[in-house]
């Protein structure tokens, strides 16, 4: 481009043009102060798209996606409903009899570090969603912490006309954690207590969360947390 | 969240109609990401039920799904190298794979602007920018394409590229 124009220079900028063709603009632009300040522009602009990943311009479902998708869709149909069904009657629940031993005794080893462990308890009655500094009579707490997922939690069982609300605060979980509370009863039957994602402040200051499932406080057996994704986080036996 | 239908049937088709107009764009990104079809698989399915999970956000007609989708991926790919680095055993392994560059939380706003700003310009200018900068054709080779003249093609860069700068507005700049 001998001449000027200014059309050349959006192939020019996004590298389109054949060796010879760049050669010319080069030379232009060299004696062309209007052709170089809006060359900035327009490199400005192309700095943009590589914002986007080139593969935002591929439409269509994957090719072989199919048990992704179903893999997927199971995931969603387990979690949309989870509120209404008691979920599994657990028939795991031997073996898991030998964790609540553990837990247990991690429990006394929390209960004499004295520390952390007074000041979760107290955040759990602080933010328990009856107005007083006491917890309701008949009400059942416990902390444990788990070893092997790094998180401590405080659980709180209040009884309820037939029923339960079950409150948590749990520490040592990341933000962004999609959790659910489970609980489960003396005959072995398991109930979903709600669930909720971590945020990045409740990651810090440990993560409060309450739910009411359908169990007389003195049939809850045990209140478990796991991911959505299915992955135990800690378990207190009550 | 309020608003979202939680039936299990709405939740179904919500994420087969996602799942059949981004599924492959989804799918190849993260796979250059994680450089692994399996991981790349897991980021997809956490990207679509986040997506369920977050239909309001999605749904609400602002910005794009597909900048939303492919955002949210990244991240996703983000958190867990990050969660992967804390263990020093599999160092060795992170070193092997692309970077992902930048804080996401910048990156973020801006991959969602950018395609958002391109689904605003013409069809035919986004066409343009999409055979020369993202799939890196000549002019020679996109004007053979598109079936019209190389001419054109050149001159459709240039307005295709000014026509983005206006919908961005001359203050945007990337965010670094």
């Amino acid at each position: 481009m001998s001449e000027h124009d200014p059309s050349q220079l959006g192939a020019y900028v996004l590298g389109a043009l054949e060796p010879d063709e760049v050669r010319e603009v080069d030379e232009h632009l060299a004696g062309c102060a209007e052709c170089r300040t809006e060359l900035v522009e327009l490199e400005e602009m192309k700095e943009f798209l590589g914002e986007v990943p080139p593969e935002a311009f591929l439409d269509g479902p994957p090719t072989d996606g199919d048990l992704l998708l179903q893999r997927t869709l199971r995931e969603v149909r387990a979690a949309s409903a989870p509120q209404e069904a008691p979920v599994v009657a657990a028939a795991a629940a031997p073996k898991k009899r030998t964790r609540w031993l553990a837990v247990a005794a991690a429990v006394v080893v929390l209960a004499g570090a004295v520390g952390g462990g007074v000041l979760i308890g107290r955040q759990t009655t602080d933010n328990a969603p009856v107005a007083t500094e006491t917890v309701p009579a008949g009400s059942k707490q416990v902390m444990v912490s788990d070893a092997g997922t790094g998180t401590t939690m405080a659980a709180t069982v209040e009884p309820r006309a037939g029923w339960s609300w079950v409150t948590v605060t749990i520490a040592g979980l990341k933000a962004g954690a999609e959790c659910q509370m489970f609980v489960t009863d003396k005959t072995g039957k398991t109930y979903v207590a709600g669930s909720w994602v971590v945020s990045p402040k409740a990651a810090q200051e440990g993560s409060r969360f309450g739910g009411g499932v359908l169990v007389p406080t003195d049939q809850v057996r045990s209140v478990e947390i796991k991911t959505v994704q299915g992955k135990h986080v800690v378990t207190a036996a009550v | 969240m309020g608003d979202v239908d939680r039936r299990p049937e709405s939740a179904e088709a919500l994420v087969r109609s996602l799942y059949a107009e981004h599924g492959r764009s989804l799918l190849a990104y993260a796979t250059r990401l994680t450089g692994d079809r399996a991981a790349a698989e897991d980021v997809v399915q956490e990207t679509l039920v986040r997506a369920w999970k977050h239909a309001d956000d999605l749904t609400s007609g602002k910005g794009s799904v597909r900048g939303w989708l492919l955002t949210v991926a990244r991240n996703i790919v983000t958190d867990r190298a990050r969660a992967r680095a804390v263990r020093p055993a599999e160092v060795a392994e992170i070193a092997d794979r692309p970077p992902v560059e930048g804080d996401h939380s910048e990156a973020v706003v801006n991959s969602m602007v950018v395609l958002d700003a391109l689904d605003q310009v013409s069809p035919e200018h986004r066409e343009v920018l999409v055979e020369l900068y993202y799939r890196g054709r000549s002019v020679t080779e996109a004007a053979k394409e598109l079936g019209v003249p190389p001419g054109t093609v050149k001159s459709r860069s240039y307005y295709a590229l000014r026509a983005l700068r206006t919908v961005m507005g001359p203050g945007a700049e990337v965010a670094r």
